[in-house]
């Protein structure tokens, strides 16, 4: 539920990045934090626990500038992807306008990437969102890992897995190295700033 | 691939995952190493490969343990628990004390138990908000101190003149049935004078049940907690001779984002309006700190057989799209 703040002449908005546990969430956002320097708007805020793993969520806070005469700020969001923090996972879909979903590449984490996104599916469900509406875009991380000769899935089978009824525009990526991170972002910036467009048209 | 490079490959891989925090992906690799090894005899140095490979697996264990050790939802430091507080606060109402509550919830959910309670402990003092935060605090200690603390926090309040009768039995109600939850069988002390509840309950055996579904703060998956308590609702008739007009609803009892209302049988307007699966556009719902609008979805129609609403319908709507 983005805000719109009509006398300030500006919209805000919550993208999240869900996926399963380790697959590049947060990797995403650091990158995103070094390289958008300009766009960044304070601080990136991670809350982790034992292991570098994220404990509640990570939070980077973005401003696009003046699109139409309307300042345009994104908050940008990770859950945590351990299956016991499902709860939290909710929480912080709470309101949210678009999503990444971060697929593994990884051939051993084939299993985790389905499950998360029935998980996903599910917890959307329960705010009354439906997986097949809200503005999402997949990507598919960790392609780097290919070169080292790591197992991955191709592209087709994730696309496949994944992909098959929800038909979104998806990126192969690495978070590590920054490749697709951009692309991957701002296709969905963009999908949610359309789908906001329509919905205020309607509303 | 030879056996020597098939082995070489399962450590490079095994080495990767428990870099990555894939830890049980790291050992099924490190366990297939070895098992490859103990297959193959005519391999060289075998003792030493499993050795070096017995080594990693230690590692790894202990990383392991670490992260099953660690706690679920530990105190965060207090510039996080501000942010928690800013992220995932909705109520824009322009209430204060109803924002402070939805504050100190978000703590809540969160984990930050203790820093909530103050939070909650301060809002008692609030006219508006002041059976929530109670509410709170009880489910704060079930939590996060004792069933017994809850309890001793009950029985404080109840010698003290904070609550009137009605409010304190709505606190002995919700505090039984947290303690039933977990499985604690204890019956409370009630008010001096119980306060006759205004709503029919005679038909809703299970009302207690509806005390649970109150801002929910704990981890449970069935219940959607995002609901506020709705005390009325209020639809507006967009057929009809009554065409236009706003009608308002009591809720006769609530189960999470689920709640019942009672319609009189002469209200046959309503009683059409109402058909199961059909989903009602701009509702307006009324809770004590806030007014919203949103839609429902007619979940059930039930036609009362006996007790003094007989005759009469009662209706599940199931609240979406707040
Ligand atoms: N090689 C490689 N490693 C990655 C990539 N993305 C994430 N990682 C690593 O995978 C691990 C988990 O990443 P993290 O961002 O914490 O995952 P999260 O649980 O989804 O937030 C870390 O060790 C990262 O360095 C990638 O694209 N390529
Ligand atoms: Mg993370």
């Amino acid at each position: 539920m983005a805000i719109f703040n009509i006398k300030k002449r500006e919209i805000e908005c919550k993208i999240v990045y869900y996926g399963p546990g380790r697959c590049g969430k947060t990797t995403n956002l650091e990158y995103i934090f070094k390289a958008y320097k300009k766009q960044v708007e304070g601080e990136m805020v991670s809350v982790n626990t034992e292991g570098d793993r994220t404990l509640f969520f990570d939070f980077l806070p973005i401003g696009l500038g003046k699109i139409k005469g309307c300042e345009v700020k994104i908050q940008l969001y990770t859950v945590p992807g351990q299956v016991q923090y499902s709860s939290t996972r909710k929480l912080v879909l709470r309101g949210v306008d678009g999503v990444i979903f971060v697929a593994d590449s990884l051939e051993v984490r084939r299993e985790k990437n389905m499950i998360s996104l029935k998980d996903l599916q599910q917890n959307l469900k329960e705010y009354g969102i439906s997986l097949f509406k809200i503005p999402l875009v997949i990507q598919h991380n960790k392609r780097d890992l290919a070169e080292q000769g790591f197992p991955l899935m191709s592209i087709e089978q994730m696309e496949r897995d994944l992909n098959r009824q929800l038909k979104v525009p998806s990126f192969p990526a690495s978070a590590f190295t920054g490749q697709g991170v951009g692309a991957t972002l701002k296709e969905c910036m963009k999908l949610t700033l359309k789908s906001l467009q329509k919905e205020m048209q309607i509303g | 691939m030879n056996i020597v490079e098939n082995i070489k490959a399962l450590l490079k891989e095994a080495g990767l995952y428990h870099s990555m925090g894939l830890l049980s992906e790291a050992m099924g690799k490190y366990k297939k190493a070895v098992e490859m090894i103990e297959d193959n005899e005519q391999l060289k140095s075998r003792t030493n490969l499993i050795d070096g490979i017995s080594k990693k697996i230690n590692l790894l264990e202990k990383d392991m343990h670490k992260v099953e050790a660690a706690a679920d939802k530990p105190e965060v430091s207090a510039k996080v628990q501000d942010l928690i507080k800013k992220l995932f606060t909705v109520a824009e109402d322009k209430n204060q004390d109803a924002v402070a509550l939805d504050g100190a919830i978000a703590l809540a959910k969160f984990g930050q138990h203790e820093r909530a309670l103050l939070e909650f402990k301060e809002l008692l003092a609030k006219d508006s908000v002041r059976v929530v935060a109670a509410k709170n605090i009880i489910r704060c200690h079930m939590a996060n101190t004792s069933v017994d603390a809850a309890v001793d926090q009950y029985e404080q309040w109840l010698s003290s003149d904070l609550f009137v009768p009605g409010e304190l039995n709505k606190l002995r109600f919700f505090l039984e049935s947290l303690m039933k939850k977990e499985g604690v069988e204890k019956k409370l002390l009630p008010a001096e004078t119980p306060a006759a509840t205004p709503e029919p309950t005679i038909e809703m055996p299970e009302v207690e049940e509806a005390e649970i579904a109150v801002l929910e703060i704990e981890e449970d998956e069935d219940h959607d907690d995002e609901v506020l308590d709705i005390n009325s609702i209020g639809i507006t008739l967009d057929s009809g001779p009554r065409k236009g007009d706003i009608v308002e609803l009591d809720v006769s009892f609530q189960s999470g984002n689920v709640i019942s209302l009672l319609i009189t049988h002469t209200d046959t307007d309503l009683i059409e309006l109402f058909s199961v699966g059909e989903t009602l556009h701009n509702i307006q719902f009324y809770s004590s700190i806030a007014m919203f609008g949103g839609s429902g979805i007619v979940d059930t129609k039930t036609h009362i057989e006996s007790g003094p609403r007989r005759g009469d319908y009662s209706i599940d709507l199931k609240v979406v799209g707040t």
